[in-house]
């Protein structure tokens, strides 16, 4: 609770830290009350009041369907934050206590293990989603699905790193003498020090997730019309476009600019505040 | 003489690549091996799939025989091997040619788009990193820690689409977004594929001037998205080289600026290198993106297609093929990287 609090006072003298959190706190609000938010149904199409410029009727303007921009970007906060989210959620948890064996035991199977994890790397992350998902069904938990396996070797990685050069310090030796198990020696003294960066990278991650599932449904490889999301609305503006019909692919862009800054930038401070470098005034 | 006299004897860069090239075959197996999966991945019967309504019993018995679906997984994996090996990467149900065939086609407009992005990145990279470092809190450096920080969550295919209104429609300056030459020229005859070289070779100005107009919202859009995180691992990069103690000496030796600069960048150059060959796995992914939004008739826009359109005997020889080049890519980076990098032993 003190960290929590500790935190707080933190943000609140670094303007990056500042405008992250609060980017977060807004698309938190929009998730929740979406339905109070919007103005119109998000997934209903009005053929009459199609491609309108921004107006008091519709604050963004209306898609090619005529749909309310405005109404389906927030909507869209909950489709695009629930896959981004639930993904490196995911990955983070089988990627974590992978790394952790990975980096603990040395032996054939752990060679095998980081073999697999760079050869997943080795692919073209947003081929390989693409060919996944198209393969797997245009569905919303299969995009979640894919992602997270794309995201599991960079946990994997990241805490192997770090427990390699725990496991040969003199407290972790100590803990063997004292005839601790392996078991508790990886859980309670080797993950509590090795799990920071990991949690920097959730904050990064989420926001990659963020543009890659907009690039997928973008080219028709994620999710599909009517359902409200950032990357496919663009999608559905970028035909008119060209003839000079800024706004349907517009907002939902700077939708996900903000997301997506939002994520790197509370990355950035949380970084920030585990450097052990830091002043603590 | 015993063996590792007579491999110590051979030059350098043979040995760098002699001990790397081991490594690339169980590689490739692995990429044969996930491109065969996938199609297995399918839910159901992938031919009913994709013949959809106009399934008829002997059309199911055809296409599973073409789809090589007969026989056990170990004997349809090492049918799918020998195809591969002999360049047979099926038949693409949307285009009806040869896939191979297809993506000979369409490669060159792709690695045109990505050579000169890739060109144009790691140069605006580097150079912003270098001054950012060089001139510590001057108008550069302020500007490339807002870039490096925008460019990592501004969408490749949003840029293009706002490049094109901007550019394009309100502008008016930038050539129109469809395709890689303007219709009414004809393209350069083929000679390596790439319409610039070939209409230098051929000496035909009006097309490598629209070929090179129509190159520059494409390339714009991967350079800007692309260029922020190169820019930023570059900076760390050189920012560690600068402060370290040989370019003090070399300062306090009273070289030029400029002298040091390029020693402080040949330094730089090994981790740079690493980095670079990540952009054109990254490149090639984004590729797919600003394909489609400019019509660019490359790979990428082939493998949408037939992400559309179901056509998975395409979709798998793009996969097959994209993995493949960027396997061989890091091949090249791991080889010129140990080249500059004199200290490391093989």
């Amino acid at each position: 609770m003190t960290q929590i609090l500790d935190f707080i006072r933190f943000t609140l003298r670094r303007p990056a830290a500042l405008i992250g959190t609060t980017l977060l706190i807004l698309q938190i609000v929009a998730i929740v009350f979406a339905p109070w938010l919007a103005t119109h149904s998000p997934t209903t199409a009005d053929p009459i009041s199609s491609l309108q410029p921004p107006s008091a009727e519709h604050w963004l303007g209306t898609d090619v369907s005529g749909m309310d921009i405005y109404s389906r970007i927030i909507f869209a906060t909950r489709i695009n934050l629930l896959i981004s989210v639930t993904a490196v959620l995911f990955a983070f948890l089988v990627g974590v206590p992978i790394g952790l064996l990975v980096g603990y035991y040395r032996n054939w199977a752990s060679t095998l293990t980081m073999r697999v994890l760079d050869f997943i790397q080795s692919f073209p992350i947003f081929v390989l989603g693409m060919a996944l998902v198209s393969v797997m069904g245009q569905e919303i938990w299969n995009v979640a699905i894919v992602l997270a396996i794309l995201f599991i070797p960079v946990f994997a990685r990241l805490i192997r790193a770090e427990v390699l050069s725990l496991r040969e310090r003199p407290f972790i030796a100590a803990a063997r003498c004292s005839g601790a198990m392996d078991a508790t020696i990886m859980f309670r003294h080797i993950l509590p020090n090795a799990l920071t960066p990991s949690i920097v990278q959730v904050s990064i991650s989420i926001g990659m997730a963020i543009l890659l599932t907009a690039g997928l449904s973008f080219i028709g490889a994620g999710v599909r019309m009517p359902v409200p999301e950032w990357g496919l609305m663009v999608s559905v503006g970028s035909q008119q476009m060209i003839l000079g019909v800024w706004w349907v692919s517009l907002f939902p862009g700077l939708a996900i600019v903000f997301s997506v800054l939002s994520f790197a930038l509370l990355g950035d401070s949380v970084r920030e505040y585990f450097d052990p470098r830091r002043e603590t005034a | 003489m015993s063996v590792s006299d007579s491999w110590q004897r051979l030059p350098r860069p043979l040995r760098i690549v002699m001990s790397r090239l081991p490594m690339v075959f169980p590689q490739m197996l692995g990429v044969i091996f996930v491109t065969f999966m996938l199609v297995r991945l399918l839910p159901g019967d992938p031919t009913l799939l994709m013949l959809g309504n106009m399934a008829t019993p002997e059309s199911i018995a055809n296409l599973r025989e073409q789809l090589g679906l007969n026989g056990s997984l170990w004997e349809q994996f090492v049918h799918y091997m020998g195809n591969v090996m002999h360049g047979d990467l099926g038949v693409s149900l949307f285009t009806s040619n040869p896939v191979a065939k297809d993506l000979i086609e369409r490669a060159p407009a792709t690695l045109e788009l990505i050579f000169y992005s890739m060109l144009l990145t790691v140069i605006l990279a580097v150079v912003l990193a270098v001054i950012a470092v060089v001139k510590p809190g001057g108008i550069v450096d302020y500007f490339s820690r807002i870039y490096g920080l925008a460019a990592g969550a501004i969408p490749d295919f949003w840029i293009g689409l706002l490049l094109i209104f901007f550019l394009f429609s309100l502008a008016g300056i930038a050539p129109a977004p469809f395709g890689r030459i303007d219709p009414l020229l004809e393209a350069p005859p083929a000679i390596t594929g790439f319409y610039t070289f070939d209409s230098l070779l051929a000496g035909d100005f009006s097309a490598l001037a629209s070929s090179f107009g129509r190159l520059a919202l494409p390339v714009l859009t991967l350079t800007l998205v692309n260029a922020g995180a190169l820019m930023q691992m570059t900076k760390t990069t050189f920012a560690g080289i600068w402060r370290s103690d040989f370019i003090r000496h070399q300062r306090a030796s009273g070289l030029p600026e400029r002298v040091i600069i390029r020693n402080a960048l040949r330094n730089s150059l090994p981790p740079i290198i690493t980095l670079v060959g990540f952009l054109v796995g990254f490149l090639l992914g984004a590729a797919v993106l600003v394909e489609t939004i400019f019509s660019w008739g490359g790979l990428g826009q082939y493998a949408v297609q037939s992400v559309i359109n179901s056509d998975y005997p395409a979709l798998q020889g793009f996969v097959l093929l994209a993995s493949a080049f960027i396997l061989i890519v890091y091949l090249i980076v791991d080889v010129l990287y140990e080249l500059a990098d004199p200290r490391i032993r093989v």
